[in-house]
């Protein structure tokens, strides 16, 4: 074997220094990672109570967050499922309507697994567009949630236990930031070491690649979007232990806020491109910056404004789009400047 | 090259077999009654014209596709059961379409759909190993943990072949693989097939390339209209012989016929143009001129006449189009279509074409303001305009009305060029123009080039394919590193000059 001819194509890295600069330019997280260190100077120095009053800001995180790990994985296979704000309302209704909160939470958790089946089935055997398919979910699984409670808010019939979920049990951390952490902690193992998971890029990336390989790309499909319907209803237990009461309403905001985490965080919406930490990342530069807008007296209409403003931002920031960008701009105003009407 | 380099003839017993394959697509026959079969150890070629239905009778084999009649074989036994059945049986294809995840490692891409697990986990040492020994086994170094989609257009190819190879399968399959290698990389790929060969691989090989084929292959198939035209050993044919077979007509490899050209005067020119991959390039091309742009791929060609016609960003230079006497310069892709400058890309199919729409409406499209009655397109002049281009740039069927996406490679790139000869270009830029495009179907439109350099369009072709580069050209600069190496004309350029120039002197590529 070591008498075969070799072929060398472009330049092979070999020392170390060379070898961690091109892991590192690997990585999809710098944008969001720039764009977190942005916020968390810009807080400090304006209203560092943000940090001060870490847990109120752990939690918002928490609850942008969970949402959007979830999510990510879908997008991560170039899907989308924008069910998972009603999955939330509706799994917390569910809960709250079991007067045994243990019973109550395995019904809910089983709601959103079904939901993410209902999901999966529309787009992977019957062929929807999951923009379209989850679409319509929404519309459902939100008129279910109003439907289910009546139309208002529905108490839990054990308050006790919810009281005392939402104490801290370590340090400051209450069991919906440690929730979030294991969910976190769950989901970056699958997709960077489970061979499942690891498969989300391929389907994402390249789906007739991932076909021709011989990888079951219908059930890492339905996988995905059970795993997002099941984080969503695992959101919505966790909103309703904390409230003591389960709101149709909820989770309105939560939808597109975690779209724009996982985008912030790097995650392209083509799919096969992102991370479960970039999600983190995202999760935590918006919740820093709702927290840090909020205590500071800005209008909740306003914040949304500044959302805006950072998710466009972080896109135009893009390593990839930014050099369009900058050689579109130029060439508009080069084109004013030098040209003649024909 | 010659007869003794090849392993002798049948060497082995039967490892694959195809019997009466018949595969329809709606009412069209891509296969029809066709059998074939191959011996391990033997290199069997396979070609025939575009839509000949070779991809097809591959995809069948490799288990992506069901036959509608006929049954596929392996060591006697029937395989059935989609492509999971195929890769277990031990047939890899590679396809012609890279079918790589950009996303994922170089080790990861060669081992997708077989990781190493351990208790569902990946095993990432053993995984980073067997992608390695694939790697070793053809030879070719590549940073395992390197994102394929940063990895160059020829080592992805090679990636791919590593990929099949890791598989350790008994049937290779290669559907058109040196199309996007340069003549060192093609005379390396088709060594290593041969080495691969005699420790008892059957190969499969589909390629336009005739040569190829006669240097590498055992026995050699010729499909025509989804139809088997026959088996024969290499040695009892000639390069003549099958193109005939190919094409079910006579017809003449005329390699080097140079047309007589009275160039005028300089319609295009490019002045230290810089850009990605480009250092500094002055470039004239005159009006009945055919200048041809030669290099290795990656040399920077594709960049540098995107740069010089505005459609990627150029950070230093001036390029200027003349017509009529005034000189105008381009500062964007929208001033060169607007002051007459037609462009055909090396992707036609993302690029060139929307292939959802018909084909009237895709040689309407750049002239939409010429078919306009205040701002409304007329369909009756739509109509008669596409299919007069259509007829003039040999479509078949010359049917305007059918969706793009629905030819063939070849007369793709005729509706490409069909839709620019609306607007009568003064400057015709061209990349790759017959890439994957089959042998009539690329004489045609070598025809059609030559045509419109006589009309006295500045002609510009970017083309890895010597012998097309040679044969059309009037002048040949080879571009290496993004930078003219070095500027060909007349008899001195030949495919020893062009490649010691592409390669930097020294090594000279075969091809």
């Amino acid at each position: 074997m070591n008498s075969t001819p070799t072929l060398s194509l472009g330049p092979a890295t070999t020392d170390r220094s060379a070898r961690l600069r091109a892991a590192l330019a690997r990585r999809t997280e710098w944008r969001g990672l720039a764009l977190l260190a942005v916020v968390v100077v810009a807080t400090l120095s304006f209203e560092p109570l943000v940090f001060t009053a870490y847990p109120v800001t752990l939690g918002r995180v928490a609850l942008i967050g969970l949402v959007a790990l979830g999510l990510t994985a879908v997008i991560l296979m170039g899907e989308l499922d924008l069910s998972v704000a009603s999955t939330l309302a509706v799994a917390g209704v569910v809960m709250a309507s079991i007067p045994n909160v243990a019973l109550g939470i395995v019904v809910a958790l089983c709601a959103g697994l079904l939901i993410g089946l209902v999901n999966a089935f529309f787009v992977v055997k019957v062929g929807i567009n999951s923009f379209i398919a989850t679409l319509g979910m929404l519309f459902v699984l939100r008129g279910l949630a109003f439907v289910l409670s009546g139309e208002k808010p529905v108490r839990m019939a054990d308050i006790e236990a919810g009281i005392a979920f939402g104490a801290p049990i370590i340090g400051p951390i209450t069991p919906r930031v440690l929730i979030f952490v294991l969910v976190f902690i769950g989901l970056q193992i699958f997709v960077t070491k489970v061979r499942a998971g690891r498969e989300f890029y391929a389907v994402g990336g390249n789906r007739q690649a991932a076909r021709d390989a011989g990888i079951p790309v219908s059930r890492r499909l339905v996988t995905g979007f059970m795993l997002s319907g099941f984080v969503a209803a695992l959101a919505g237990v966790i909103n309703t232990m904390e409230r003591t009461a389960a709101d149709p309403t909820a989770g309105s905001t939560v939808l597109l806020a975690s779209i724009a985490a996982a985008i912030i965080g790097g995650v392209a919406l083509t799919g096969g491109r992102g991370s479960i930490v970039g999600t983190l990342v995202g999760a935590l530069s918006l919740g820093i910056i709702e927290v840090g807008l909020t205590l500071s007296g800005v209008q909740v209409d306003v914040q949304q404004i500044f959302i805006g403003g950072v998710l466009l931002l972080a896109v135009i920031t893009d390593p990839a789009s930014f050099r369009a960008v900058v050689g579109n701009a130029r060439s508009f105003l080069s084109g004013r400047r030098g040209e003649t009407p024909a | 090259m010659t007869a003794d380099q090849t392993t002798p003839e049948a060497p082995g017993p039967v490892v694959i077999e195809a019997e009466s394959i018949v595969k329809r697509f709606g009412g069209a026959t891509a296969v029809d009654d066709v059998s074939i079969a191959v011996r391990s150890g033997e290199i069997h070629g396979l070609v025939g014209e575009n839509g000949a239905g070779k991809s097809t009778l591959m995809r069948i084999l490799a288990g992506i596709l069901t036959p509608d009649q006929g049954e596929v074989r392996v060591d006697g036994r029937p395989l059935t059961g989609g492509t999971r059945a195929a890769l277990d049986a031990g047939i890899a294809l590679v396809h012609q379409e890279l079918s790589l995840v950009p996303e994922l490692t170089t080790a990861e891409n060669i081992m997708l759909g077989a990781f190493p697990t351990r208790l569902g986990f990946t095993n990432a040492r053993q995984l980073r190993g067997v992608a390695a020994t694939a790697l070793r086994e053809i030879g070719v170094s590549v940073d395992l943990d390197e994102r394929v989609g940063r990895l160059s257009v020829a080592l992805r190819q090679f990636v791919e072949i590593a990929r099949a190879v890791a598989r350790k399968p008994r049937v290779l399959i290669l559907d058109e693989p040196t199309a996007t290698l340069t003549p060192a990389e093609t005379d390396y790929l088709l060594t290593m097939l041969q080495r691969l060969a005699e420790g008892g691989l059957a190969i499969i090989y589909i390629s336009h390339r005739i040569p190829e084929i006669f240097r590498i292959c055992d026995r050699v198939t010729v499909l025509r209209d989804g139809q088997l035209i026959g088996t024969t050993p290499i040695r009892a044919t000639t390069p003549a012989a099958l193109v005939d077979q190919m094409v079910g007509r006579e017809y003449k490899l005329d390699l080097q016929i140079r047309r007589e050209s009275t160039p005028g005067e300089v319609v295009l020119a490019a002045r230290g143009v810089r850009a990605h991959r480009v250092h500094g390039v002055d470039l004239d091309v005159r009006a009945g001129e055919i200048v041809g742009l030669g290099g290795l791929v990656g040399a920077g060609r594709t960049e540098l006449v995107r740069a010089m016609i505005g459609a990627d960003i150029r950070t230093a230079g001036r390029v200027t189009v003349t017509a009529h006497g005034r000189t105008r310069s381009i500062s964007s892709y929208q001033s060169a279509v607007r002051n007459g400058v037609a462009y055909v890309p090396e992707e036609r199919r993302t690029d060139g074409l929307a292939l959802t729409m018909s084909v009237a409406e895709n040689i309407a499209l750049p002239n939409r303001r010429r078919l306009a009655t205040g701002g409304v397109l007329r369909r009756s002049r739509v109509s008669a305009f596409a299919q007069r281009l259509a007829d003039s740039v040999g479509l078949r069927p010359p049917d305007i009305r059918k969706d793009a996406g629905d030819y063939s490679g070849g007369n793709q790139q005729k509706i490409v060029i069909a839709k620019w000869l609306g607007r009568n270009p003064k400057v015709i830029v061209l990349d790759e123009p017959t890439r994957g495009v089959d042998v009539g179907a690329k004489a045609e439109i070598h025809r059609l080039i030559r045509e419109l350099a006589d009309q006295g369009t500045a002609v510009l072709v970017v083309s890895s394919d010597l012998p097309e580069l040679l044969e059309l050209s009037d002048v040949i600069h080879v571009i290496r590193d993004g930078r003219i190496a070095g500027t060909l004309s007349g008899p001195e350029a030949d495919e020893r000059s062009v490649m010691s120039l592409a390669a930097g002197g020294g090594m000279v590529g075969k091809a």
